[in-house]
Parts: structure tokens; C-alpha cells; sequence
């Protein structure tokens, strides 16, 4: 096989990529589990010495971690499902149709959704006021199904691309009717070109931070980016608090990877869009 | 009429699936920006109780006179322009590594892709804490070395840098995956000839892994300069622009401009300015990728 000084330099190569990852993450998973007493301890400690789920209680029991978990849900989930069912929609129809100027529709509407949502604070705060749309779950469902639109439609076109015509021309000579092929056809071999664009919407949105606070900054209304980021009092920084609901927040996104890491690589690598 | 009917009821159906994204990013994307455009003419100041008469060029002279405005351009541009290239930079290195022979590769892939799905204020956090001046990683890690602690995020130099690398760890992960990708496209028979010429390993990374990883390079580097002249979420979490104003930028600055100071028309103009300057960026790669594809 290989010479050993290989073997040990991937080794040490895999440990760098690793620890670079996940150390932070680690950090606050430790440190959630520290009593405030060693928090504040110098020298600082790496291992929990007492370790202790006290943090974790005080999180759900001061802040309405529970609450803002559910609102992520609400929006993450609602701005998904929107998300992949109009760019599923949009990406059937220039992939599979004969349309005049479809690469150019395709071109538009990234380039559409590539607006800075830095800009888009500005006019949708005046706007989602003037509506009473903020402060509710679809003034935030809105725009981030918009905002991950572009991934989403570069993501299925190319995977509606792979599906074979064939298949759907021969349902179609069987009597089948465009929208019945499609159903009957398209759809149920779509369905892991769906799930990588879902996959990509839920993390942009669960991730969202800067039109959150903007469209919805009232307490019961807080994403868990905007509900933990302001935690944070006048003058102290409630740490084991922060740690905790940190780590709670992490859960569905880190499951989410574990399970999907592969798929999420190719969705990312098809339509490599966000930073 | 020589064409068939499928033809026509194929536009029909073409027209009814991409209603609904056009619906979608009218109403939060395009209207949006027209709206902004017409606002930054507006004199717009609710907490003055102004009712949006025409105002003119106004808010963009008030920009060219703002102090802070600058302030803000500077630091945004100097985020840029430290960011785009360390996180490359950590990104390349980071994907070359990844790219070796591993036997196991979900704990690789763990390792670039938890990152990138943190939440950016998530990531801010976490390193406002590792700079924290008593009980952060960094200076203990300091204190190990003997060097006496800093206060890395109430002076404002130290501020920008450690914001930096914080800014610069979240991004490389993305950049890492995208280059990645890249990498795994190149051809073994080029490597394979390399070697049979004689090849270093430094001469095979400059004249084979480079060049032909060049693309994917430049497409990182657009969506990430993007990111980077938008850099609001690590800096808010970290110093909240402080100390003064001395981590501010621009999109923190439009932000506070209208969504708390609520004047409407000022903040239109400094976001229309912002806007510009990323469609410039965005035009400038554009021409220097076709010229790339030209050669």
C-alpha cells in the first residue's frame, strides 16, 4: 500500500479540515454544558469539569427559546415548501418546453433574485408595513422563498434535464395528457432533484438573519437567529444562555447535514449561489 | 397556420408555470427596488414627520457631505478587500486538502459543510465570545504563548481584524465546497502526464490545478465579493459596529439610517448606492470571465 509518512500526512491533512469545522461548534457545545461559576474561571477550562444541563433549562425557561424554535419552523418550513413548488414550476417549464427565449427567462430570473436583500430592507420594511405584513409568518415565508428561488430553479432545471424526453413522449403517444405526464411521469422521478432544492431553501432560511430582524423583530414573532442575537443586554453578555439556545438551534441544521451530506454537496455545487 | 396546436397550448402552459415566479419576485424583489429608486428622491423622515415631497438629488448630495457614510464605504470596501481573498485563500487550501485520497469522507464533508449551514450572527457570536478579553480562547491561547491579553473588540483596529477573521472563517467553508467541485473535474490523465514529464508538485499545481480550476475560482469570487460589500450579520453580533463606528458598514449604517432613525429617503439613497456598486462589481466580473472564455 502507501508509504506510512503518506498515511500520517492525510491524517494530519483530514484533522486540519476537521478542526478547522468543527471547533467552534464544539466549543459551544462544551461551554453549554459548564456551570456559570467555571465560565468565568481563569485560566479558561476546554472540558466541562461539572458538567450540567442547568444552562439548557434556564434557556427554555427565561427566553421563549421553545416559541422562536417554532417560528423557524413555521417560516423555514412555509417559505420551503413555497419555494420548491414555484421554482419546480418555472424550472419544468424551461427545461422540458419548447419556449421562445427560456435560457434567457432562466438568466432573468437568477439575475432577478440576485437582488442584495441589503437593498431589499429598505423597501419591503415601508411596503410589509403599509400592507400589515410585518410581524407575520408570511411577511417573512415571502421573501425568503424569493431568496432562495434562483438556487432552487438552477438546482431542478438541471435535474429535469437528466430525465430522459423519451419517457414523457411516450406517455404522451399513450394519451396521456402535458399535465398528466407531468404528473405521472415527472413528478415521481423528480423527487431527489426536489429534495436538494428543499434542502438548500430550509437551510437559507432557517440561516436568515438581517430581514428577520427588520420584518419581524417582535418578541413572539423572532426567528431563533433574531431571538438568541438579541439576548444580549445593555451591558452583559448572558453567555450560558446563549450557549445553550446556540446549540439547541444547531440540531436540525447539523441532523440535516449528517443525514444529506452528499446530496447537499451536489444541490450546492449545481447551483453555487450563497456565501 | 402550418404549426401544429401542441405548439401553442405548450406556450400556454409554458406561461401559466412561470406566473408564479414572476409573481414572487415582483412583489419582493422587483417592485421592491423600484420602489427604493423612487424613495431615495423623496424628502421621507418620519420621525420629522416629513410626507415625502420631491426632493431631488438631495439625499445623494447629503451623501457625498456624510462623514459616516464614508466611514462606512471605507469599511465595507476594507472588509472586501481583506475577506474575498483570505477566505479564498483558506477556501483553496482548505478544498486541496479535502481533494486528498481519503478512505472516509463524511467527517471531511462534515467539516466544510457545518460551517457554511451556521447562521452568520450564529458564527459572530461564537467568535464574540472567542475574543472575548478574559474569558476568550484567543487570549488564552495568548497567555499559553506568554503574550499579555488584548482587547480585541473595544479597540477599534483590533475590532476589524478580528471581525475579519471571523468573517473570513465562515465564508472559506463555501468557498472550500465550490472549489471542490472544481477540482474533481480536472482530468487524472493530466496529473498522470505530469508525472510522467517530470513534474513537481508545485509545478503541477501552477501549471495544471490553477489554471484549470480558474472558473470555479472566479464564480466564488463573484457571489463572494457579493456577500462581502453586503456584510451586515457578523459584525452586528460581534461589536454591533462599535466601538463607535468604527466596525460599521454600509449595510448596517442603510439599515440604521431607515429602519431605526425611519428616514425613509436617506436610507433609499445610501441603499440605491449599495445596489449600484454591486451591480458594478457583478459587470466587472462578468467582462472579465467572457474575456477569460474568449482567450
Amino acid at each position: 500500500m502507501r508509504a506510512p509518512w503518506f498515511r500520517l500526512g492525510l491524517w494530519v491533512a483530514g484533522l486540519v479540515v476537521v478542526v478547522n469545522g468543527l471547533f467552534p461548534a464544539l466549543w459551544i457545545l462544551f461551554t453549554s454544558l459548564k456551570t456559570e461559576a467555571e465560565l468565568t474561571r481563569i485560566p479558561i477550562t476546554y472540558w466541562p469539569q461539572e458538567p450540567t444541563l442547568d444552562n439548557y433549562v434556564r434557556a427554555f425557561r427565561e427566553a421563549p427559546l421553545l416559541r422562536y424554535f417554532a417560528n423557524s419552523l413555521v417560516v423555514a418550513g412555509g417559505s420551503t415548501a413555497l419555494c420548491v413548488a414555484v421554482a419546480a414550476m418555472a424550472a419544468y417549464a424551461l427545461a422540458r418546453l419548447r419556449l421562445a427565449y427560456a435560457q434567457g427567462i432562466l438568466v432573468a430570473l437568477v439575475a432577478l433574485a440576485m437582488f442584495p436583500p441589503a437593498t431589499l430592507v429598505v423597501p419591503l420594511f415601508q411596503i410589509f408595513t403599509a400592507l400589515g405584513l410585518r410581524n407575520t409568518y408570511l411577511g417573512l415565508i415571502l421573501p425568503h422563498a424569493a431568496l432562495s428561488l434562483p438556487v432552487a430553479v438552477l438546482v431542478l432545471y438541471s435535474f429535469f434535464k437528466t430525465i430522459p424526453r423519451d419517457l414523457e413522449a411516450a406517455a404522451l403517444v399513450d394519451g396521456c395528457t402535458r399535465v398528466g405526464a407531468l404528473r405521472h411521469v415527472v413528478m415521481p422521478l423528480s423527487g431527489p432533484g426536489v429534495f436538494t432544492a428543499a434542502l438548500l431553501a430550509f437551510v437559507n432560511s432557517w440561516d436568515e438573519f438581517l430581514l428577520a430582524l427588520t420584518l419581524a423583530p417582535a418578541r413572539e414573532m423572532r426567528t431563533l437567529p433574531v431571538g438568541i442575537t438579541l439576548y444580549q443586554g445593555e451591558y452583559l453578555f448572558p453567555w450560558p444562555l446563549i450557549s445553550a439556545a446556540l446549540v439547541v438551534a444547531m440540531v436540525p441544521v447539523a441532523l440535516v447535514i449528517a443525514l444529506f451530506q452528499e446530496r447537499i454537496v451536489a444541490g450546492l455545487t449545481q447551483g453555487a449561489l450563497k456565501g | 397556420m402550418g404549426r401544429p396546436r401542441r405548439d401553442l397550448s405548450e406556450r400556454a402552459l409554458g406561461f401559466w408555470l412561470l406566473l408564479p415566479a414572476f409573481l414572487l419576485l415582483g412583489l419582493v424583489a422587483v417592485y421592491p427596488i423600484l420602489h427604493l429608486i423612487y424613495t431615495s428622491f423623496l424628502d421621507l423622515h418620519l420621525a420629522y414627520g416629513t410626507r415625502g415631497e420631491w426632493a431631488g438629488f438631495a439625499n445623494y448630495h447629503r451623501l457625498l457631505e456624510d462623514a459616516r457614510f464614508w466611514n462606512a464605504l471605507r469599511v465595507t470596501l476594507l472588509l472586501a478587500l481583506v475577506t474575498v481573498p483570505g477566505a479564498a485563500l483558506l477556501g483553496l487550501i482548505l478544498a486541496l486538502l479535502a481533494n486528498l485520497p481519503f478512505t472516509v469522507k463524511w467527517p471531511i464533508r462534515l467539516g466544510l459543510l457545518l460551517p457554511w449551514a451556521m447562521p452568520l450572527v450564529f458564527a459572530g457570536l461564537i467568535f464574540r465570545w472567542f475574543f472575548e478579553s478574559d474569558y476568550g480562547v484567543v487570549n488564552d491561547w495568548l497567555r499559553r504563548l506568554g503574550f499579555s491579553p488584548l482587547y480585541w473588540l473595544t479597540n477599534p483596529k483590533l475590532a476589524f481584524w478580528a471581525i475579519s477573521a471571523s468573517v473570513i472563517w465562515k465564508t472559506a467553508s463555501f468557498m472550500a465546497l465550490v472549489l471542490l467541485a472544481g477540482l474533481q473535474t480536472i482530468p487524472r490523465e493530466y496529473y498522470e502526464a505530469a508525472q510522467v514529464d517530470g513534474a513537481g508538485p508545485w509545478q503541477t499545481f501552477w501549471r495544471i490545478t490553477l489554471p484549470l480550476l480558474l472558473p470555479s475560482l472566479l464564480v466564488a469570487l463573484v457571489f463572494r465579493t457579493l456577500t462581502a460589500l453586503q456584510t451586515f450579520d457578523i459584525p452586528y453580533a460581534m461589536t454591533g459596529g462599535g466601538p463607535g463606528i468604527a466596525t460599521e458598514t454600509l449595510a448596517m449604517y442603510i439599515r440604521t439610517q431607515s429602519v431605526e432613525n425611519l428616514d425613509f429617503g436617506y436610507g433609499s439613497a445610501l441603499a440605491v448606492f449599495l445596489f449600484l456598486l454591486c451591480m458594478g462589481v457583478t459587470m466587472v466580473y462578468l467582462r472579465f470571465i467572457t474575456r477569460q472564455e474568449g482567450e
